[in-house]
């Protein structure tokens, strides 16, 4: 089943019991323990459950404007439609939520006003799904249109005439600076500099679900169940805690099969509200489906961002300053802004070594569906500018931007000026090996006109250092029990969004506790059932339940190897455990036992095991190396490890039509140990099709009135099978961090970086022309080869 | 306004009644449980409600019920065997990585299995064109294609169909 | 999504769905793949009363050809079935890739070549090669049947000839001439499910010296609200002998003929410049084909 080199975990010359990186269970490709499920039609995803008794809610939109007040809201009509059961308004549940507590503006349903085209103004509960979308038809709401915001500098211009957020000032949610070194005297020094500006798109995750969320609120005991199709449940939890004004402890979120996420369920979303307060209203379950055009509504995608760059080089080509400016459209809410704000500004310390820093960046509303986190959060943008401009330097320098790159990427063990710390990277090997098997030497520059190959680097966290509101307590908890029953269970609440968390957690109990991955059972989706995580975001799931899991199962194995050890008549630090064995390391012909007789001798003298296990990342703050000086918001960006890649894009151009065809994608990546690399392949693939699709076809479109133009999958063009190029995915297989648990660091957002400017170099170095906006359509082409043709 | 009419599903007969505005999808999903056919779109753009009518992919939620009667009507539910045996598309899509998320999984296989019963060795061309109807987000597609490619030829070696 | 409460009919013979059509007039709606029309009733653009399923009626499907005479291809036929057919791509090749186009294999497996003419998009694939290949419609009601061309029956943006109580039922085309080729192309942004922004059909003849431009249609899609047959390309290359600077040339009349708006698919420029490049493409395309041919 897939492809699994025993040989790339071993290592010559050290003795088995020593070599930690021995797996029988880590490294190989075992098929995902829920696609069974999934390929037989069976796997349960929130839409599919029906309760009994259960009624529907739907959200009664403002579709005619993007920015009015409401004057009046009149539902009667709609309450007494039959089979209606209630009507809720944006009054009723006036508390703000956002995904950062300190920025939460977002409610439920409109106050007073909406900010954008499709924002919901009242929702219903019906007997029904039609009933509900003829009652939402029935509520008739007078709205006074105010002048509406799109262009986030128009907003800011025009703050003083019209004020998206009361509390808003300028309509800019953040306004930031970093500093870090002496920029200007860097920049004094350089003998390379290039100054380029940037604009990106904005296009959303697309993932295939829409929303769907179910709640049951049981008014004899006042507890609340809620499942739904989230990334984080926990952060999900907290906010319903909040604007439901009842305590976490009184709710259960549970996360049944999720469609896809991205990012895009990465946060509390409106229909999760309206499920549960229509049902704490009506005392039935209710379940709230969005269909395919509230998914666009609702947004949540990647922020566009204007951005303006300066990079400086000495005479050698050794990067000495970089300066960056980013305005980002948020539109109508805050949600994550802040977040994506600072760390679009971490993403200029790495992957290349860069000791002078500087950053100006702001936050801007407009009448836009909110902008929110969307796959490689923070990272794509600046990056899409960083790796263009260092190709750009390359030519200016007269050197390939191989060797560019090279010579300024980072190694294991480099402290970024801001104190982010790299204990482990591989990203040179990583552009090697890229290099070597796409021969990128041997073409850049020296293909037909009209053909081309362009290289990026990139790299991402693997997760967070801080927690979004303020908190002390681990990221990542596990239990483990092992008992002669049920085997071993691992839980945690933890949600797998299709990626594999479940299957990868399973690996990683299996090899911890020393028994086959088929021997786990996982309890996670569930804040009940599962124990806390923080959620599904930031690449952190491999690394956060790797480390708690070995925490937990090493309290286990200490006791297990205690037994064992009075029964084998060793000592116990000399056992190991594997492949379903207990033996001793010294005598493992003599001394050996299985270990499901340990854990039967063990439950039957002191009952069923079980052990927590807790992961707590490292908290390094942000600041000035240089100075000393604190930095606002550089506590972002920093992670326990990073994961690093390389992409090379060979594309062909119709130099008549415009027309971009990729047609072969090399990649190189260093995630560290792939736990399971045939789905750590599927994220490299997945990504490199995402963000494909996003450079060349994704974007969504307003009227200057702002209203949505295309709120479907007709015209949002998200990449199809015809447009997948052919691709060489070639991760380091002898990667291995040893500060991470297993070896293992991220993939699922890494991958995404490079693909921009990738692209966009192998279009420069196909037609000479450096593009510097996304989506690069085939008349953008066509206009820019004419104008080039024109010697503009 | 209702009638009860017998719809054909997996070699079953189900009798189920519907108006004459209800979607196959919705009769699918609702009325006969099998939660196997996903909405992703309900406009024809994204294919995962596609069931085989006839032997024929077809888009579940631009289909009447009511036209359905008297067709024979295949959904991811029907693939497996009697015993719970998985259908050599779905034991390639579990053995070579080409399900994520799921969501798009049943469709996908569905509509390979409409190629591979009119075309049992198709080239790597031909499967992408008929799965250019489904779109995936979380794969990149590259083992969807390998699993259909393997399928294919487990297939023609057992003669399953 | 829920689609208005209506009466559904199923008729089996052409007789009765001429029958109900006729009754039902305006309030009806003719079912024949759906792709298009539930879901313009799913968004409430139309609300019809009753839907007549012609899906049923056997006299309104299959493609019938004569040698001599032409085809005949009923307009419930499905696309896929014209997608398949063989002599379709033998004689009628730009109908054959038009069809391969369309939508998805689902999309084509459900859609009709007669519901893809009636939805009269602008965008659609199959009336550029239909009114390239000289096809006719054939209109029936219970008083009889009446045929018009098909570049007469599309009137504009989902505008058809039809008058109440009638159904288009079938496509009449003529036997290709000797020394005739078409080829159909399309420009969009992905390679797949696609909803054009520009598409083409040229039919092309040449005359037994195997160079002259005996005949020549050039009919451009998604430019004007209805099929635009070009009148320039034709007077510039009929009766000459094709050369890339007359091809050319036959490009840039038929660019500067056509009446683009700008939408979020692309601008009028593009779609102007995207007329003349496929026009030469395609001109060179079926000559080199037709050369083959002679």
């Amino acid at each position: 089943m897939g492809v699994w080199d025993k040989e790339q975990y071993v290592r010559e010359g050290v003795p088995p019991f020593q070599d930690e990186r021995r797996f029988t269970q880590v490294g190989k490709s075992v098929p995902k323990i829920d696609s069974p499920a999934k390929v037989r039609g069976e796997a349960i995803y929130t839409d599919d459950i029906v309760l009994p008794g259960m009624a529907y809610g739907r959200i009664k939109r403002c579709t005619e404007h993007a920015h009015a007040k409401i004057k009046k809201i009149d539902y009667s009509k709609a309450l007494a439609h039959p089979g209606v059961l209630a009507v809720l308004i944006g009054d009723e549940a006036p508390k703000k939520w956002g995904m950062l507590p300190q920025t939460a503006n977002e409610t439920v349903l409109a106050v007073d006003k909406v900010r954008f085209n499709g924002e919901g103004v009242a929702a219903v509960a019906a007997v029904d799904e039609e009933t509900a979308e003829i009652a939402c038809d029935l509520i008739d709401v007078e709205y006074e249109p105010l002048p509406v915001l799109l262009d986030p500098f128009e907003s800011m211009q025009r703050a003083g005439e019209i004020q998206i957020h009361e509390d808003a000032p300028g309509n800019i949610l953040h306004e930031g600076e970093q500093v870090f070194g002496d920029v200007d005297k860097a920049f004094k020094e350089c003998k390379y500099i290039l100054e380029r500006e940037f604009k990106t798109n904005m296009p959303q995750q697309g993932f295939l679900e829409p929303q769907a969320a179910l709640a049951n609120y049981d008014p004899q005991n006042g507890q609340l169940r809620l499942w739904s199709s989230s990334q984080i449940a926990h952060y999900l939890h907290r906010q319903i805690s909040d604007v439901l004004e009842m305590p976490m402890n009184k709710i259960r979120v549970t996360v049944p099969t999720v469609g896809g996420g991205f990012g895009g369920k990465a946060e509390a979303c409106v229909n999760e509200f309206v499920a549960c307060l229509l049902s704490r209203k009506i005392g039935r379950p209710v379940k709230v489906t969005f269909d395919r055009s509230e998914v666009f509504y609702t947004n949540k995608g990647r922020h566009p961002c204007h951005m303006k760059m300066k990079i400086g080089l000495d005479a050698d080509g050794y990067i000495q300053a970089v300066d960056f400016d980013n305005t980002l459209d948020k539109g109508a809410y805050a949600g994550w802004g802040i977040v994506v704000l600072f760390y679009s500004a971490s993403m200029i310390h790495l992957p290349y070594k860069v000791p002078n820093a500087r950053f100006r960046g702001r936050c801007v509303y407009t009448n836009k569906p909110s902008m929110g986190s969307m796959r490689g959060l923070g990272g794509v943008q600046p990056r899409f500018a960083m790796e263009c401009m260092l190709d750009e330097l390359a030519e200016m320098m007269g050197i390939s931007p191989f060797e560019l790159k090279m010579k300024n990427a980072v190694e294991s063990g480099y402290t970024a000026v801001n104190n982010m710390y790299v204990p482990h990277t591989e990203y040179k090997r990583s552009l090697q090996k890229a290099v070597e098997k796409s021969g990128y030497l041997e073409k850049h520059g020296k293909l037909p006109f009209g053909k081309g190959i362009g290289l990026a680097g990139g790299y991402y966290i693997t997760g967070t250092a801080y927690t979004l509101y303020m908190s002390y307590k681990p990221h990542t908890s596990v239990l483990l029990r092992v008992d002669t029953e049920g085997g071993v269970t691992l839980h945690c609440s933890a949600v797998d969004i299709g990626q594999g968390s479940n299957t990868v957690m399973a690996q990683m109990a299996a090899e911890a506790l020393g028994v086959h991955f088929e021997d786990v059972h996982i309890q996670s989706h569930d804040t009940e059932v599962g124990t806390f995580d923080l959620g599904t975001f930031a690449s952190r799931l491999t690394y956060a339940t790797g480390i708690a899991i070995r925490d937990a199962a090493e309290k286990i194995n200490g006791k297990l190897k205690e037994i064992a050890a009075g029964l084998l008549g060793c000592r116990a630090d000399h056992l190991a455990i594997k492949d379903r064995k207990i033996y001793s390391i010294y005598e493992a012909e003599r001394k050996s036992m299985e270990w499901e007789k340990v854990v039967e001798i063990a439950v039957n003298t002191t009952g069923s095991l079980a052990a927590m296990g807790h992961f707590s990342p490292p908290r390094r703050r942000g600041f000035d190396l240089t100075s000393g000086k604190r930095a606002q918001g550089a506590n972002i960006g920093h992670s326990p490890t990073f994961g690093f890649s390389c992409q090379i894009f060979e594309v062909d151009v119709d130099l008549e039509t415009g027309k971009i065809k990729v047609t072969r994608v090399t990649e190189s990546g260093d995630m560290g140990t792939m736990i399971n690399p045939m789905a750590a392949d599927g994220q490299v693939e997945g990504s490199i099709v995402y963000n494909l699709g996003a450079c060349l076809y994704e974007d969504q479109f307003f009227d200057k009135d702002g209203i949505h133009l295309n709120p479907n999958f007709q015209d949002y063009k998200m990449p199809t099978i015809m447009d997948m190029p052919e691709m060489d995915i070639n991760t380091l297989t002898d990667s291995y961090d040893p500060t991470a648990p297993f070896g293992a660091k991220e993939t699922g957002e890494g991958a995404v970086q490079p693909t921009f400017p990738a692209i966009v170099n192998a279009i420069y170095d196909a037609i000479g022309i450096r593009f510097t906006e996304v989506p690069i359509t085939p008349e953008k082409v066509l206009k820019a080869l004419k104008e080039k043709k024109k010697g503009k | 306004m209702k009638q009860l009419i017998a719809l054909d599903i997996n070699d079953q007969i189900y009798e189920v009644p519907v108006d004459p505005w209800d979607l196959l999808s919705d009769v699918i999903r609702k009325k006969v449980r099998l939660t196997g056919t996903k909405k992703g779109c309900e406009q024809g753009d994204c294919g995962a409600c596609t069931v085989l009518i006839n032997g024929q992919a077809v888009l579940s939620c631009l289909t009447l019920a009511i036209a359905c009667q008297g067709k024979k009507i295949t959904t991811i539910e029907g693939l497996a065997e009697q015993d719970g045996r998985l259908h050599p598309i779905q034991q390639s899509f579990v053995d070579y990585g080409a399900v994520q998320c799921g969501f798009c999984t049943s469709g996908m296989i569905l509509s390979s299995k409409a190629l591979l019963d009119s075309n049992p060795k198709p080239g790597r061309e031909e499967i992408k064109r008929a799965l250019s109807g489904n779109l995936c987000r979380c794969t990149g597609y590259k083992k969807i294609i390998e699993a259909v490619e393997v399928a294919s030829e487990t297939m023609s070696k057992e003669g399953v169909k | 999504m829920f689609l208005n409460h209506f009466e559904y009919f199923a008729p089996q013979a052409a007789k009765d769905a001429l029958d109900l059509c006729d009754r039902l007039g305006a309030k009806a709606k003719i079912l024949a793949g759906g792709t298009d029309l539930l879901n313009l009733m799913k968004d409430k653009l139309l609300k019809p009363e009753y839907l007549i399923d012609i899906n049923n009626v056997d006299e309104f499907k299959g493609i019938f050809y004569e040698p001599g005479k032409g085809a005949v291809i009923g307009a419930a036929t499905k696309i896929s079935e014209i997608e398949r057919s063989e002599i379709i791509r033998e004689k009628y090749f730009a109908l054959h890739q038009a069809a391969g186009e369309l939508g998805s294999v689902q999309v084509r497996n459900m859609a009709t070549i007669g519901g893809n003419i009636c939805n009269a998009s602008p965008a659609a694939e199959t009336p550029t090669p239909l009114v390239a290949l000289g096809a006719k419609v054939v209109i029936s009601s219970l008083s009889g049947d009446r045929e018009m061309p098909l570049e007469e029956f599309i009137l504009g943006n989902g505008e058809t000839a039809l008058a109440e109580g009638e159904i288009l039922t079938k496509f009449l085309l003529p036997e290709p001439i000797s020394g005739s080729v078409s080829r159909y192309g399309y420009i969009g942004l992905r390679d797949a499910m696609e909803i054009d922004a520009v598409n083409l059909a040229v039919n092309l003849a040449l005359g037994e010296d195997g160079r002259i431009i005996k005949q020549l249609k050039l009919v451009m899609g998604s430019v004007f609200p209805r099929p635009l047959v070009s009148e320039e390309a034709p007077e510039i290359l009929i009766g000459k002998e094709f050369s890339a600077e007359l091809a050319e040339e036959a490009a840039r009349a038929a660019s500067s003929e056509s009446k683009p708006i700008s939408d979020i698919r692309a601008s009028a420029e593009y779609r102007r410049e995207i007329v003349a490049v496929l026009s030469r493409r395609l001109l060179q395309e079926a000559f080199s084909a037709a050369q083959g041919e002679v």
